[in-house]
């Protein structure tokens, strides 16, 4: 999954470039943090929505809120990459997204 | 000659505009006498002759008949074969804006230079290929602009509005949002937000499937075989969706290929609203992402504007008058104004504030103060919607001693997990040996009216640097010598 980037990113510490930022880098990686160690969405046996956008029992309103709307740029914005795989590994995910804001916030 | 020439290239249907002397747009009309032409190209098998527009798309062996190419410009693996030749999309799209070159110029004189529109998201792959069939088919792009700005052009030039505007283009193939502010006669993009394969064609597919589920239900069979009669039943199903957008209810009737029976096929506007639910919810997200990006809130609109077809079906008004408390807008004709205001924007460019349309950023080790852990992540110098012409630098540290190549990746992309960003290209500098870790590198990116982009990397030490035109050359991009070769292959065919 994603072989492009990662490749790119192996040849890149391969070759040590690099590149350490001067500043801290930003905060809110919480959310994200567990998404870049989450599995490929076809890793495994079918995944229910929640499952799939990391929905846990007990998460607030708002804490679902917040998850779906980080979850819909960024898979909106991976519908258009340039990696085939993500592309449509994208649509399966922003279906999911959907699903989880019916769930909880009502059809539209 | 005409001088101020602007051609939207869509999913389903293309139109050309020109700026008349008195600084109004018009539609140019091709020589079939339609004022937009259908993306689509037949390649006629007994002639050496590509068909392009309404001939094509209503006959013909759908074997031959390409529709939609649009949806695969960002594709660098798709490839249509023809007679045992591979045709690109950015071929078949020049055959298209060929027609539309040939046709028109016939009425307004030579078309040298033309503004192109494209959707607000379409990557670096599709925006090239894009350049790519405009000079295939003898034309030089001035500029590509998103289609939702130049619809809001249009809108604020033709209705005299001022504030802040919120135009929705649902097409066939894209969904756009693009917030702007107008006031005097200057108007500022404050952000476009585009989704992907979310348009009238694919609410045609969800109909498509409710007739053959109709069709088998009656006939126990199935509605189609084979690829030329799905084409038919899915220009019925076209029709039916524009039909339900003015009557609560339609009856067609349809047969299979195999005799199997004539089935009537019965649908309300309901169960078509039912099935559109998912798309138009992802509508409603990335609309709500365009308010966010801008700091807004629905009641900070002054103006909702609808543009594309796909926004005559009552219920996209419906949700939209909803969220925002105000009756949406329509921008005049829907399918023509990205074309007309394409040609206002050739002509009054300087007047119109742009945007960075992604984020451009490198990949770099961050190290987390708090958790005392590294990792790649993508770090962004150029956010998105920065207002255009900017320039913006980030100071890194070499991260090992003696460190004799700095190499870095250019991302495209406003994610910080580097999964989901694009690297479309990568500068290496070499610096000199023995030096200790923590060596201060500068990376600039500069991003011009013209939507070049530009990194230079500087060695802060050694004062050694390199620039360059940050210019994707992945898969699916023609090198100029290819270009030319296709170019002149073009110009001797016959496209009606």
């Amino acid at each position: 999954m994603f072989k492009k980037v990662i490749q790119s990113i192996s040849k890149s510490l391969g070759g040590k470039p690099a590149v350490k930022p001067a500043t801290k880098p930003k905060s809110g990686g919480g959310v994200l943090d567990k998404i870049a160690k989450g599995e490929p969405l076809d890793s495994g046996k079918p995944k229910t929505p929640e499952e799939l956008c990391e929905i846990k029992k007990g998460m607030s309103k708002s804490d679902i809120h917040a998850r779906i709307k980080l979850l819909y740029r960024r898979y909106n914005r991976a519908a258009s990459s340039l990696d085939n795989k993500t592309r449509h590994e994208a649509d399966r995910m922003l279906d999911a997204i959907v699903a989880i804001r019916e769930k909880h916030f009502g059809e539209i | 000659m005409a001088d101020y020439v602007g051609i939207d290239l869509g999913t389903t249907l293309s139109g050309l505009a020109y700026l008349k002397p008195d600084g109004n747009p018009e539609i140019v009309p091709n020589a079939d006498g339609e004022r937009l032409t259908p993306s689509v190209v037949y390649f006629d098998s007994h002639e050496d002759v590509k068909l392009v527009g309404s001939a094509a798309r209503d006959g013909g062996d759908p074997d031959r008949t390409i529709f939609q190419i649009k949806r695969h410009m960002d594709d660098p693996e798709h490839l249509v074969k023809v007679d045992g030749k591979d045709w690109t999309p950015a071929e078949i799209s020049a055959l298209i804006l060929a027609k539309l070159k040939r046709e028109c110029s016939r009425i307004i004189g030579d078309i040298n230079e033309v503004v192109i529109t494209v959707p607000a998201n379409f990557n670096e792959l599709a925006r090239k290929s894009t350049i790519a069939a405009a000079e295939m088919a003898g034309m030089k792009v001035k500029r590509l602009v998103n289609e939702p700005t130049a619809a809001a052009v249009y809108y604020a030039e033709s209705q005299g509005v001022k504030g802040k505007v919120l135009v929705y283009d649902l097409g066939g193939g894209t969904l756009d949002v693009t917030i702007l502010e107008v006031g005097g006669d200057r108007i500022r993009i404050l952000t476009s937000e585009g989704a992907r394969h979310l348009g009238g064609s694919n609410f045609d597919e969800l109909l498509l499937d409710a007739y053959g589920a109709q069709y088998e239900k009656q006939m126990s069979a199935n509605l189609f075989s084979d690829e030329k009669h799905r084409r038919r039943i899915l220009q019925a199903t076209e029709d039916a969706k524009k039909m339900l957008s003015k009557l609560q209810r339609v009856n067609d009737t349809v047969a299979n290929d195999a005799n199997s029976g004539i089935a009537r096929i019965d649908l309300t506007r309901d169960q078509f609203e039912s099935m559109i639910r998912n798309m138009l919810t992802r509508t409603v997200m990335l609309v709500e992402q365009a308010l966010d990006s801008c700091n807004l809130k629905p009641s900070d609109i002054d103006h909702v504007v609808l543009v594309g077809g796909s926004t005559r079906i009552p219920k996209v008004k419906k949700v939209l008058e909803k969220m925002f408390g105000q009756t949406p807008k329509s921008c005049g004709n829907v399918d023509e104004c990205v074309a007309l205001g394409a040609a206002l924007f050739a002509k009054s460019s300087a007047r119109i504030q742009e945007v960075c349309n992604a984020s451009y950023g490198t990949l770099a080790m961050v190290y987390n103060a708090t958790t005392k852990e590294e990792k790649v992540m993508n770090s962004v110098v150029i956010p998105k919607n920065t207002p255009i012409p900017c320039s913006n630098s980030q100071i890194y540290f070499t991260s090992e001693d003696n460190e004799r190549v700095i190499e870095v990746d250019i991302t495209q992309g406003e994610d910080e997990d580097p999964r989901f960003v694009d690297v479309i290209g990568r500068i290496t500098l070499e610096v000199p040996p023995n030096r200790p870790k923590g060596c201060e590198i500068a990376v600039t990116f500069s991003y011009d009216e013209n939507q070049r982009v530009r990194a230079l990397v500087v060695d802060k030490q050694s004062g050694r640097s390199r620039e360059v035109a940050v210019n994707y050359k992945g898969a699916g991009v023609l090198s100029d010598e290819e270009l030319k070769r296709r170019t002149k292959h073009l110009s001797a065919m016959r496209i009606e």
